[in-house]
């Protein structure tokens, strides 16, 4: 019999990763599987299948239920099948009298406390307890119901996902499991002995307030009722289910939409998902109420300017309306007059449309898209040095890593699913080294190996890059073979001067990063003389005045420990939104056509020329903070932004409300009246992931298919709309699906020459490079050369420290660092439009409790918080997890004015702003700030030209 | 922290001769800022650079000052 590999099955315990294979019989039936297979395992491979309660393929077999028992020929007993290893030459009885007599006994006692309720039950027609009955033929509990039971036990609804009715419990510890090995947070344990045992979150706390994370691996892993979804609970069981990729970050989780016809029912992480493998975390597992939300705008408006109430037009009108406005602004005041903006938040095709929008009807390279404020430094330096802007691995690699190094990331809050895997390998033994001003929960978590914290002072990040890479080459832990054969020597001998002096030595820069000399030399040891080490980094690395440098110091590490272009190893960024790799790919900046072709390179030009039927120009355009200033000056008069909010996300916010408020037209098309939106003409509705089809590209470089699983609620796809946009310019575009997008991408983009529709269907996702010479993809890059120069060879690149401007002093003593935090995603626009307010409904200022005595400062204390660039207001919470001096909050909801005290500070290379480092002093204060009160003003104003009088939600929103 | 955006051109052209100081002698470093700029910063931004080498009260990095002055000759080559 053939084995195929069924997503949809459960196989009961884990697959084995051997090579060498193993026959054995079940059922009188030749199997050969591999070594290490349960017998559970191999007889499900087979299609025999077992019945089974405690066991599921993604933990580690338990054995408690005992339901699964099997005889096997010479053994003594009745052994469990998912406990029991195959054995060559071994022959299995799985279905005999004995133990289909065993088996319902079983049965008979898990029923006999259990409610007889099936056919009221949310999880009737669903619930492998009801399915396990049946299979073993329980007819009747002759133990009665009268005895001691648990048919009262109070339900736990503090979670305003999911219910915990213990009632239904049969303490087979698949959730508990769950949380600890899918997991890795242990919220949950099993609580008592024999008859009083019972499942308890933190110390017998409800849900809500244990250190639950609600990813649902608990709900997924329940084989009852017990851990249920509140919407299955509320609208019954789904009916059909399409399989799409999440929008949330760059993780690219792929879920299966269970629908009750068009009515999303629940987000079901796809265990054949190749980035996620089944898991999910709270934002892309619950979080998508905000699709069906009240607030979502549902028809096209217009305006003659931001002081007038909006008017619901026809499409047609909007469109018509846009597009003049467009031609008349060029008209008077030239053809880079005006640009746009591509979202990190839409598809490959919708971004790819909008920048050949831009290029090609508006006529300049006036694109910019929010990777500008966020991994804009990740394009510039692992170009330099690697020769392609993209991380070198997939995210099951760092299951190969004996050393990690995190800098500048928190992947347990903003890349959850991964950070699941990172703590999944840290247990199993990798050792770990922060490098992150905050204790972040990484930290804390239970491994073999040991974990080491280099607190460093923002800002400072090439200074300990460095320091480590001095430790490497000074101590002579360089791979001086990989060094020789892939990199270029010029570039390494002058990077190796430059990175021996004394002045990068830890005792050198201890006095900068406030990290003591030893630590740093023995994490620089750690790393260097681990078999497989990794550097994953996030937005503490790039959102710097070094961000660019420090990505090459990155770099620079990677190789000369020789720790690129394999399993275990490499640099990876962590993107932050779904599609911030895709957005970068598509050609979204302004100097870059798709595939990072450079607009002065004209053999490239000429073939997008060719094409695209229009000359393009061969000068880079203006990027985000550039159109600002124009603004300001008079000379951008109009912008068209689809699916970004950079009212509330770009720093500086009064700046950028100012030069918001000089444009003549502003087209914004977004599914909310975002901040952005209240400075807008146009406003087109947009459509969720939910309501369109398409491509995500994720932070492995993994191309997944988007698929609509309902109607966009205004009735277009966002793909569309720029394709109307376009039309009405003049431009003819025409596409009758985004796989026709798609191929002319492949067409232009010689990363992309091999991706289609056709092969995402038949692949399940493609990771680029993909094309002849990588027909299958590229799972791990650089495993034999570097897109880089004629000979392939990677550059070191020379990392200079040059401190930030922005530094505290006596007036503003503290250093602010932004961040995210786990129930809320970038903007909050969605998320705050969810449950997951439950968790964060306000954005805190996080400060030390040395910072806070000195200031007589409480936790719940209100305090105004003045940088260079403004003052906001927000309240406090004291923090062990701080380090002196440094002071931390979150940019999820717009009324707290987080980046109206970001300064304007930015990245040398790339211009993307310094959010990390703000220096500011902070003090109680009674009220809000001015910018706080005129923002809610004009937020209550807008809302009511939206919709004719100020609504609820409108007077709620903080 | 600058204020106007003749300020922060100058402000960013320094920054990058900074940052690449090691890049090699003064004419070393001129020759990465003039490369960095002509592929990275728009027609808009050139300008204006070579407006403020020409008439602004801004200071330049000696190597800055050196690329400012071989972009703004391109420029008024290409007028």
């Amino acid at each position: 019999m053939l084995q195929h590999f069924d997503p949809n099955k459960d196989y009961g315990t884990p697959a084995s990763l051997s090579e060498k294979l193993v026959t054995l019989e079940i059922d009188g039936v030749e199997v050969t599987v591999p070594e290490g297979t349960s017998v559970m395992r191999a007889a499900a491979m087979y299609d025999i299948n077992i019945p089974k309660l405690c066991a599921t393929d993604n933990l580690e077999a338990f054995g408690s239920c005992r339901i699964c028992a099997v005889q096997i020929e010479g053994r003594r007993g009745t052994p469990a099948s998912c406990t029991t290893p195959v054995d060559a030459g071994m022959k299995v009885t799985t279905q005999n009298d004995k133990l289909a007599k065993l088996r319902r006994n079983i049965m008979e006692l898990y029923i006999s406390d259990h409610p007889l309720d099936c056919l009221t039950c949310p999880a009737n027609g669903d619930c492998e307890l009801q399915n396990m009955a049946g299979a073993v033929g329980l007819r009747e509990v002759r133990y009665g119901f009268e005895g001691n039971n648990h048919l009262h036990a109070e339900k736990d609804q503090s979670n305003p996902y999911f219910t915990f009715d213990a009632s239904k419990c049969i303490v087979c510890s698949r959730c508990v499991r769950a949380c600890s090995e899918v997991q890795g947070t242990f919220a949950l344990t099993i609580d008592g002995r024999g008859f009083d045992s019972k499942v308890a979150a933190g110390q017998n706390e409800q849900f809500l307030d244990s250190e639950c994370v609600s990813c649902g691996a608990c709900v997924q892993a329940c084989p009852t009722a017990t851990l249920m979804e509140n919407s299955v609970i509320d609208m019954g069981t789904p009916e059909h289910s399409v399989t799409t990729t999440c929008a949330y970050c760059g993780v690219g989780c792929s879920f299966k939409a269970e629908m009750k016809g068009d009515q999303l029912v629940r987000m079901v992480p796809a265990k054949d998902g190749d980035a996620n493998h089944g898991h999910s975390c709270v934002k892309g597992r619950f979080a998508f109420g905000y699709a069906t939300h009240k607030d979502r705008i549902k028809a096209p408006m217009i305006r003659d300017s931001i002081d007038q109430p909006w008017k619901e037009v026809s499409w047609e009108e909007a469109i018509g309306f846009a597009a003049k406005r467009l031609k008349d602004i060029q008209a008077q005041y030239g053809r880079e007059s005006i640009g746009g903006i591509t979202s990190s938040r839409c598809t490959n095709e919708e971004t790819y449309l909008v920048q050949k929008l831009i290029r090609a009807a508006f006529g300049n390279n006036n694109t910019d898209t929010c990777a500008r404020v966020c991994h804009s430094p990740t394009g510039y330096g692992l170009k330099q040095t690697l020769g392609e802007s993209a991380g070198t691995q997939t995210f099951d690699s760092v299951m190969f890593s004996d050393c990690i190094l995190v800098i500048g990331a928190n992947p347990t809050d903003a890349h959850p699913v991964f950070g699941s895997l990172m703590r999944r390998r840290l247990r199993e033994g990798a050792s770990l080294i922060v490098t992150d001003p905050r204790e972040i929960d990484l930290l804390s978590t239970p491994h073999l190996g040991d974990a080491t914290h280099l607190p460093l002072r923002p800002g400072t990040n090439v200074a300990m890059v460095n320091a480590l890479a001095h430790v490497v080459v000074t101590e002579g832990y360089e791979d001086k073979e990989f060094i020789a054969s892939r990199c270029d020597t010029k570039a390494y001998s002058k990077w190796r001067e430059f990175i021996i002096d004394e002045r990068h030595a830890p005792e050198a820069v201890e006095a900068i990063t406030g990290v003591s000399a030893e630590k740093v030399r023995a994490a620089a040891r750690k790393f260097a003389t681990a078999k497989n080490a990794s550097i994953y980094y996030g937005l503490g690395v790039t959102e710097h005045s070094q961000g660019s440098t420090t990505v090459m110091g990155i770099a620079n590490l990677a190789l000369a420990t020789g720790n690129i272009g394999r399993e275990g190893v490499g640099v990876n960024p962590l993107r932050g939104q779904n599609n911030v790799q895709g957005s970068c790919d598509m050609g979204s900046f302004p100097h870059e056509l798709p595939g990072y072709q450079h607009v002065a390179d004209s053999v490239a030009r000429a073939r997008f020329e060719k094409a695209w039927g229009v000359e393009l120009d061969d000068e880079p355009g203006l990027r985000i903070p550039n159109m600002f200033d124009a603004a300001l000056a008079g000379e951008f008069r109009a912008m068209y932004v689809q699916g970004e909010d950079i009212a509330q996300s770009d720093p500086n916010t009064q700046h950028v409300e100012a030069a918001l408020s000089a444009l003549d037209c502003l087209i914004v098309q977004d599914i909310f009246l975002n901040e952005t939106a209240k400075y807008a003409h146009v406003l087109l509705p947009g459509s969720t992931f939910l309501e369109k089809n398409g491509t995500f590209t994720n932070a492995e470089r993994r191309i997944n298919r988007v698929r609509k699983v309902m109607a966009p609620v205004a009735g277009k796809e966002d793909w569309e709309v720029t394709v109307d946009l376009a039309n009405a310019l003049g431009y003819p575009m025409s596409y009758s699906h985004p796989s026709e997008i798609m191929d002319e991408i492949a067409s232009l983009t010689p990363s992309f020459a091999n991706v289609s529709y056709e092969r995402l269907e038949e692949h399940g996702s493609l990771q680029w490079p993909c094309n002849d010479a990588f027909p299958m993809g590229s799972p791990i890059m650089h495993t034999e050369s570097f897109p880089i120069g004629d000979e392939g060879k990677a550059k070191f690149a020379v990392t200079e420290f040059v401190p930030t401007t922005e530094r505290a002093n006596s007036r503003f003593p503290l250093l602010l660092t932004t961040g995210r935090i786990l129930s809320q995603y970038n903007v909050g626009a969605q998320t705050r439009r969810t449950d997951n307010q439950a968790w964060h409904d306000e954005d805190i200022l996080e400060l030390h409790p040395h910072d806070a005595e000195e200031r007589g400062i409480k936790t719940g204390d209100w305090l105004g918080i003045t940088s260079r660039a403004g003052h906001t207001v927000l309240r406090a919470r004291v923090a062990e997890r701080m380090q002196p001096g440094v002071v931390y909050t979150t940019f999820h909801h717009p009324g707290s004015g987080a980046n109206v005290i970001t300064t304007n500070n930015s990245d040398w290379a790339t211009n993307c702003p310094e959010y990390k480092v703000t220096a500011v002093q902070v003090e109680k204060v009674s009220q809000p700030s001015q910018w706080q009160k005129n923002f809610q003003d004009n937020h209550e104003r807008q809302y009511e030209f939206l919709r004719g009088s100020a609504s609820s939600e409108a007077k709620a929103i903080k | 922290m600058f204020h106007t955006e003749e300020e922060s051109i100058v402000t960013m052209i320094n920054h990058i001769a900074q940052n690449n100081v090691s890049a090699g002698t003064e004419s070393d470093v001129a020759d990465m800022v003039e490369s960095h700029i002509t592929k990275f910063w728009s027609r808009r931004m050139k300008k204006i650079l070579a407006e403020q080498l020409a008439t602004g009260t801004e200071e330049f990095e000696p190597a800055a000052k050196v690329a400012a002055q071989r972009i703004s000759d391109k420029l008024a080559e290409k007028a």
